[in-house]
């Protein structure tokens, strides 16, 4: 576990302030490879920023990101999501006025320009990964469907149907699993383990400790902008410390 | 008869090559031009110099309008659209104003305010057209070709991704979209085909003036836009229709002084605007193109 | 002694340009409406001045207070009747700025075909020039432009850092979240904006009438001013919007010494290009990243 070769995400020593607000303060965090690990913590911890730090859409104040090795904390967004990070978001940021298909189609196509590169090979394998994510997210019947006229557990599975085939190694996933029913939530889970067994590893935001107890590999609890603890599942769960912040602001 | 409405076909032909291409940043990249007339007008003067002082046949006039708006439209939208959509709006509108100026004023090029007369009928493969019907003909192919050409990339990756960013700028990024080159390019494309309108123009005409190039022209278009429908393929065509036989309508009224017709007209654009904007922002053509009802 | 003369000119209709920036920077900072109609209150307030003072010849204070409360009348009016239902359904950009920039179109129709299309000024004894050093003219009307401008900033940061509402408008131009922080109703507080905004046209309006006079077309040209100055000065900060429509109206001026005048737009348009090239967040804007 501890092999530095397992890392495939290593953040030091990141900061962020909003106005005086330390929304990110001195985080260090390594995400490993194959694995899932989570974010807990009470709202406005961080956690989201944390997120909008390492896909480029904030620059940190202070503080490396590093992938693979290389840093990549000052590249434009759409290189680091190239490099294999892909996200999905709280507000979902679904393409609204374009279909399911269109939806996840275009985030298999990274060219800039009027083609796209690698010919009907390319195509034909862009063209697979789609009917995969459809497929393994329910949504094949509704491929022509508007996302705006989903409904919402829909437009959820769409939004981790785009992260899946957008090819990503690496899913940071902002609190997919909220407000969704039961039945879905299992479709959801059994969705999130085969994929970690296909080799993707996840970093998620989660609020729902059976969620959190059921898939985590790994928890990072962050409160008010810092990293309080990392560990094992067992460990933090069980740490009263923790459960008194986590559980008083639940209760306010 | 027969001529004029031959002659207004023609305008219709021409007013939809320039609604078209304004839909396609305006509708599918949400991008707002207040400098679409300024193209058209670049695509008139450049052919025409083109034409007089270089010799070049349609064809090759066209080409070079095409290349200078796609330059100037470069010029603009590289830096603007590296920061945020309301600078695209700030900027565009002054080059519109700018572009005015520069039009009256250079009057080497462009004959000042009087205009360019005399221009020479449109040659193209050693034909001269010289009859209005030619006219017509010529500008249906291009208005089709140029339809064609913004439906194939509208349906292609480019489409898509001017589309993603259009909804969601962010999740565009998030998913490896570069925005700045896909607005740009888009931007570019649709300035080098309004250029064609420009040509046509000036060659059917054989006179152009910078009246014509103003901003209550971008205002127009912009209204063909809106009134036919944004993000349809053929949306902007009805649109144009309906604007460029709007003052014809209006001549049936009786007891309208013939100077009020250009602000009643306009006064109506604006109705429409915000008319439409409240209680159908689609447009009359429908908001989206739904990919089975017109395949 | 030029230079001096074109600084002062510079000076004076920066003063104006300050005004019509801020007010627009204002209500686009607290409502985040991209008021492009700005320019249709300015030409409102503008031609109605004109028109009580000029043609009906009743007392300039009644011209001043009818040419307030029509700009009011139209923001509020502008809010609660275009923007408004708008937002309820779909707040996107695009249908917002079309809806604005159709009434503009609508208001510089109807004041062609009301008020006549041609030049229409007012003539006092403000806008007579004094010789005030050797080869320097001033007309009373430069010193009243800064003094009015003066004023209104005072008065409004005042407004901005005392009161409760002014409070929050300053607060959610840098974070729209914070409209609940502060406990206020969101329409109330874009009722305020709206209203202080499109007042904020009539000192400007006014002095263009009595200074350059006025053409129905105004409304576009004051469009171009507004948006141009909140971009220099940075969007969403009002003191760089003043600032923008203070370099804007020098920069205009200070061309004439090697430009004709037909050029002004041109002048605004490149400085408005220079910084979206180099300077993109303005003056005082915080750097923003592409979104």
């Amino acid at each position: 576990m501890s092999d530095q070769q397992d890392i495939l995400l290593q953040v030091t020593g990141v900061a962020k302030t909003f106005g005086g607000l330390k929304a990110v303060d001195d985080v260090t965090l390594a995400l490993r490879a194959g694995i899932v690990t989570t974010l807990v913590g009470p709202n406005g911890a961080g956690k989201t920023t944390l997120f909008n730090l390492i896909t480029g859409q904030l620059v940190p104040d202070r503080g490396e990101v590093v992938w693979l090795g290389n840093s990549i904390v000052r590249l434009p967004q759409w290189k680091i999501a190239r490099l294999g990070i892909g996200r999905t978001f709280q507000d979902l940021k679904l393409f609204s006025h374009m279909t399911v298909e269109e939806n996840v189609t275009t985030v298999t196509e990274r060219g800039s320009w009027l083609w796209q590169p690698g010919g009907a090979a390319a195509k034909a394998a862009r063209r697979s990964s789609v009917e995969a994510a459809l497929e393994a997210t329910g949504l094949k019947d509704k491929r022509h469907a508007r996302a705006i006229d989903l409904a919402f557990a829909e437009r959820k599975f769409l939004s981790l149907a785009r992260v899946m085939a957008s090819g990503a190694r690496l899913w940071l996933l902002d609190e997919p699993a909220s407000g969704l029913d039961p039945g879905s939530y299992e479709r959801f889970l059994s969705l999130l383990r085969n994929s970690v067994r296909g080799g993707v590893t996840i970093c998620i935001i989660e609020h729902n400790l059976d969620i959190v107890q059921g898939i985590s590999d790994r928890i990072a609890f962050l409160d008010q902008g810092r990293l309080l603890a990392e560990g094992e599942p067992k460990t933090i769960l069980s740490d009263p410390a923790l459960a008194a912040i986590y559980f008083g602001e639940r209760a306010a | 008869m027969e001529t004029y409405i031959i002659n207004l076909l023609v305008l219709i032909s021409i007013n939809a090559i320039l609604a078209v291409t304004l839909n396609f940043i305006l509708g599918y990249a949400g991008i707002f031009s207040i400098a679409h007339a300024l193209f058209f007008g670049v695509g008139a003067y450049a052919a025409t110099f083109a034409a007089m002082k270089l010799g070049l046949d349609f064809t090759g006039a066209t080409a070079f309008g095409m290349l200078l708006a796609a330059l100037i439209s470069l010029a603009l939208a590289l830096p603007a659209l590296r920061v945020r959509g309301e600078y695209f709006v700030a900027a565009s509108l002054g080059l519109q104003m700018l572009a005015i100026t520069v039009f009256t004023e250079w009057k080497s090029v462009t004959g000042g305010i009087g205009g360019l007369t005399n221009i020479p009928p449109a040659r193209i493969f050693g034909f001269t057209l010289t009859q209005p019907e030619h006219y017509l003909v010529l500008s249906l192919a291009c208005l089709l070709a140029i339809i064609l050409i913004i439906r194939a990339l509208v349906r292609s990756s480019f489409g898509r991704s001017l589309k993603a960013l259009r909804d969601d700028e962010a999740a565009a990024s998030a998913f490896g979209k570069n925005v700045s080159v896909i607005k740009t390019s888009a931007v570019v494309l649709s300035s080098a085909l309004a250029a064609v309108a420009g040509s046509l123009y000036a060659s059917y005409l054989s006179f152009i003036n910078v009246e014509s190039f103003v901003l209550e022209t971008s205002i127009q278009l912009m209204a063909m836009v809106i009134i036919g429908g944004t993000a349809t393929l053929f949306g902007p065509v009805v649109g144009a229709v309906l604007i460029i036989l709007l003052p014809a309508g209006l001549s049936y009224i009786p007891h309208l002084p013939a100077t009020e017709i250009g602000s009643i007209q306009q006064i109506i654009y604006g109705l429409a605007m915000v008319l439409l904007m409240i209680f159908r922002p689609g447009g009359l053509w429908g908001f989206q193109e739904n990919p089975k009802a017109h395949a | 002694m030029l230079f001096l003369q074109l600084v002062i000119n510079g000076l004076q209709l920066g003063a104006i340009y300050a005004l019509t920036a801020v007010g627009f920077s204002l209500i686009f900072g607290a409502t985040k409406v991209f008021h492009v109609a700005h320019g249709a209150a300015f030409t409102i307030a503008a031609y109605l001045f004109w028109w009580i003072f000029t043609v009906l010849h009743i007392a300039w204070p009644v011209a001043v207070l009818a040419a307030v409360v029509a700009s009011v009348v139209f923001g509020l009016a502008m809010e609660r009747f275009i923007y408004r239902p708008i937002q309820r359904h779909e707040g996107a950009f695009f249908t917002v700025f079309i809806a604005a920039f159709g009434v503009q179109i609508i208001i510089q129709n109807l004041t062609g075909s009301v008020f006549g299309r041609g030049f229409a000024s007012v003539t006092t004894s403000l806008s007579h020039s004094v010789e005030v050093l050797p080869g320097l003219f001033v007309a009373p009307i430069a010193w009243i432009s800064l003094l009015i401008a003066l004023v209104v900033f005072t008065a409004l940061s005042l407004y901005l850092s005392r009161t409760h509402t002014g409070m929050a408008m300053r607060a959610l131009s840098e974070n729209p979240d914070l409209i609940r922080v502060f406990g206020l109703d969101p329409g109330r507080v874009a009722q305020c904006a709206f209203g202080i905004g499109s007042a904020m046209v009539v000192p400007g309006a006014i002095l263009t009438s009595m200074t350059a006079g006025l053409n129905p077309a105004i409304g576009a040209h004051v469009m171009l001013i507004s948006l141009a100055a909140t971009i220099v000065g940075g969007i969403g900060s009002l003191r760089g919007a003043a600032c923008g429509g203070f370099l804007l109206g020098l920069a205009e001026n200070l061309a004439l010494w090697r430009l004709d005048p037909q050029w002004s737009e041109a002048v605004t348009f490149v400085v408005l290009f220079l910084f979206i090239i180099f300077r993109p967040s303005g003056f005082f804007g915080r750097p923003q990243a592409a979104k």
